[in-house]
């Protein structure tokens, strides 16, 4: 992509040169007066009639250009705040370590687990609970 | 407010928002030097120049659509029509301006 790019910027650089200096041979090329443009007020007439070429090969050398300056810019980052945390979870530092504990995985697993919330007397509770009988094990406990 | 609410819901990384604002307003400033060395190339005056300078900036905003934001304006602009279609028109005003007189006294004198 970034080959690519610099190809059309540098076509339409050379095209866009080509045609500057086409434009300023006109001039010592013709002496003869143009017509004015009936069509357009004198304030408006362009007082030279440009070549079809050169106004082309400008218009042209133009558009790559853009098109050259476009593709070789900087990729827009997305800004939804999920598709970001999604990357981050996917990158290749969070995939490499398996282990929870040891700081891998979900960066964000402290905040969404909540080890500090936990409601371990609860818990030990609804278990006692099922070991002795009767009952889930999911049941709510108190705080 | 209701801005602030939607932003609760769905929140935004404020950094991905100044990049990707740092990153247009580049491109607007280097293409419309460029339109200005179009615009004295091509010999244009007045009310013409000034056309083609708007009618170049509603195209870079096309490729930028078609080419950067994959047609999807929405995941990288939180204000899609007030950034990257009616973004910034006159800032490059003065780049324009500069490179046309350049060329225009280059190619006509």
């Amino acid at each position: 992509m970034a080959a690519i790019a610099t190809a059309i910027n540098v076509l339409g650089v050379l095209f866009l040169s080509h045609a500057a200096y086409e434009h300023s041979l006109l001039t010592s090329a013709s002496t003869s007066l143009p017509p004015t443009h009936s069509l357009l007020p004198a304030s408006l007439d362009p007082k030279i009639t440009l070549p079809l070429d050169i106004t082309l090969e400008t218009l042209f050398s133009v558009l790559l250009l853009c098109a050259g300056m476009v593709l070789s810019s900087a990729d827009l980052k997305p800004i939804q705040w999920r598709v970001w945390a999604g990357t981050l979870e996917a990158s290749q530092e969070a995939r490499e370590v398996k282990e929870v504990g040891v700081g891998g995985g979900n960066p964000y697993q402290a905040l969404e687990e909540r080890a500090g919330f936990w409601d371990v007397r609860g818990v030990g509770k609804a278990t006692r609970g099922w070991m002795d009988g009767g009952g889930d094990k999911k049941g709510k406990g108190r705080a | 407010m209701i801005d602030e609410r939607e932003l609760v819901k769905h929140p935004i990384v404020q950094d991905s928002v100044q990049h990707n604002a740092r990153t247009v307003s580049n491109i607007r400033a280097l293409t419309a030097s460029l339109f200005g060395v179009a615009a004295g190339t091509l010999g244009l005056e007045s009310f013409p120049g000034f056309i083609f300078y708007f009618l170049g900036t509603a195209v870079v905003s096309l490729l930028i659509f078609t080419l950067k934001a994959d047609s999807k304006p929405e995941a990288y602009f939180y204000h899609p029509v007030g950034d990257l279609w009616a973004g910034d028109m006159f800032g490059g005003l003065m780049s324009f301006v500069l490179t046309w007189t350049l060329l225009y006294g280059l190619c006509k004198a």
